[in-house]
């Protein structure tokens, strides 16, 4: 079992210039922890910043301000190398040249591993998300859920001490998206990893997460961290129970605000 | 050019139908029906040329015609005329295939070497390549070198305009994929960017082998002693027509079977896209 990674983020902040050269802050001193081997939602108006909050976590941006610490829950101290991750994308982002197999075994391939414990780890990857017999077919012969169940394989693949998920449903329709929350709650839960969720969805927080953080309109700061004590399996059941209720509501009533926010900024911008 | 589909006949086609009906149906199909067409030009030209009696110095007749390329294959060393333009052909348009491909992925990836090229790229590409034939020769002489480099001068030009186009084209979430999984800029390079080009990259070369094809023809018309370029003036100039219309139809068929070949690397490489 991979080692449990608790992620500390400290005083981040992102400016960036926009085209016509003024700058934009995106994110303002958005500090909060994610603790090791649960999962914790990210939720906020859109633009607010969150996907690109997961792409400085993930160490493909570089934040104009603070810092992202990887700490080991074990010894408490901060790991001397970066953790093994893996994200899934809202557009998927498969490549289309390469077949189901060829996406999955990417991140190996890269790493020198051979083509027969490539193959082997590609299969397995694929019986978790159900897809056995496609490693074959190319990414457009595959309905939207399967392909992000495609994405969410090359993913697990990695096995990932840390998992990032940038609205990973967004692209697919009510009924897919109920079905694939609960697959992959159940694949979290078992793999202990943890992971991150990067979602506009309330009921997707809280269905999936143990610490659901607001966020504000942009710049995207903090608004509440929530904790979710809801009892584990969850399912499309656990909606109707009273608890539920008053956490959607108490996150609604947080959101609402920044999302009007979010609204008035655009048109402004317009 | 790409297979047709189904045609609408054969989904209206009926079970109890006569020979003659099939034979007719046969006929009318588009692709049958293309090379009736090319059999009936050639029946007239032979038989309107017959019956106007016209000297063969202006128009032979179809069969001469083929009758003039069997003897320059046979004995006449047309093949090795063949060869050679092929080996020029080809040969500078590999040197392009990889210089051009190498200059666009470091255009496409790099803001100073784009802005040097560029400059260069616009004064030199709208510019008729064919022009620089007199210039190259003074350089190169009229042998190997200069072939391939009028050869790979016409197709380098398309092939880098669409290496840049085509990675500066590629998803950046794919990019990003790649990156989040581990990649390196030079595996990023090799298994994101120009994958993901390959389908401009090979437009370039359909354009770039066309212009090559030109260059080398003509380079040989002005300079060749061999070379389906050289063989064609030549014939030209001591009025043998029915050699002219030879080389014409070796050409011709050169064009044919580069393009067919083309759209069959077209279908394979575009697999993935369903």
């Amino acid at each position: 079992m991979s080692v449990g990674i608790a992620i500390e983020c400290d005083g981040i902040g992102l400016t960036y210039h926009a085209k016509s050269g003024t700058p934009v802050e995106a994110l303002r001193r958005v500090s909060f922890r994610v603790a090791p081997r649960r999962v914790t939602a990210v939720i906020g108006p859109s633009g607010c910043g969150k996907s690109t909050l997961l792409l400085i976590i993930r160490g493909l941006l570089a934040p104009s301000a603070g810092r992202v610490s990887f700490v080991d829950e074990r010894t408490g101290g901060i790991v001397p190398t970066k953790p093994r991750m893996a994200t899934v994308w809202q557009g998927f982002n498969l490549f289309p040249w390469r077949t189901v197999g060829e996406n999955i075994g990417f991140g190996l391939e890269l790493g020198g591993m051979s083509r027969n414990e490539r193959a082997a780890r590609m299969q397995r990857s694929l019986a978790m998300v159900d897809l056995t017999g496609f490693e074959s077919k190319y990414p457009r012969q595959l309905s939207g859920g399967m392909r992000q169940r495609v994405g969410l394989a090359r993913a697990l693949v990695m096995e990932p001490e840390v998992l990032l998920l940038d609205e990973p449903f967004g692209a697919l329709d009510a009924q897919t998206r109920l079905v694939l929350q609960e697959q992959l709650a159940r694949i979290v839960e078992t793999s202990g990893t943890t992971a991150i969720l990067v979602t506009h969805s309330i009921e997707e927080a809280i269905l999936l997460a143990d610490t659901v953080v607001v966020m504000t309109a942009r710049p995207g700061r903090i608004a509440a961290e929530i904790a979710v004590d809801l009892p584990r399996p969850r399912s499309l059941a656990t909606t109707h129970v009273a608890c539920y209720s008053s956490l959607f509501d108490q996150i609604y009533g947080l959101l609402r605000d920044e999302v009007v926010k979010a609204m008035t900024t655009e048109m402004e911008i317009a | 050019m790409l297979k047709e589909g189904p045609s609408m006949q054969a989904v209206i086609e009926r079970p109890d139908k006569g020979t003659m009906q099939r034979l007719l149906q046969k006929i009318g199909e588009p692709r049958v029906l293309a090379w009736i067409a090319v059999a009936a030009v050639l029946l007239m030209w032979e038989i309107v040329v017959a019956a106007a009696q016209l000297n063969p110095i202006y128009l032979p007749r179809p069969t001469q015609i083929l009758i003039a390329l069997a003897a320059m294959f046979n004995s006449g060393g047309l093949l090795t005329d063949l060869l050679a333009t092929l080996g020029r052909i080809f040969g500078g348009f590999a040197i392009s295939l990889i210089v051009g491909t190498l200059l666009g992925i470091w255009m496409a990836t790099s803001e100073r070497v784009n802005a040097i090229a560029d400059n260069f790229i616009a004064a030199l590409y709208p510019l008729p390549k064919i022009t620089l034939i007199p210039l190259l020769i003074i350089w190169l002489g009229t042998g190997g070198p200069f072939m391939l480099a009028i050869s790979a001068l016409g197709a380098i030009f398309p092939i880098v305009i669409n290496t840049v186009l085509g990675i500066r084209q590629c998803d950046p979430g794919l990019i990003l994929a790649a990156r989040d999984l581990g990649a390196s800029n030079r595996q990023v390079i090799k298994m994101v960017l120009l994958p993901s080009a390959v389908p401009s990259i090979f437009a370039g070369v359909r354009l770039g082998l066309g212009v090559s094809i030109i260059l080398v023809v003509a380079a040989e018309m002005v300079v060749g002693k061999v070379g389906l370029g050289a063989r064609l003036y030549l014939a030209g100039q001591i009025l043998e027509t029915e050699q002219v219309f030879a080389v014409l139809i070796v050409l011709a068929i050169l064009g044919v079977v580069v393009t067919k070949a083309q759209d069959l690397i077209d279908i394979w490489l575009n697999q993935w896209r369903v």
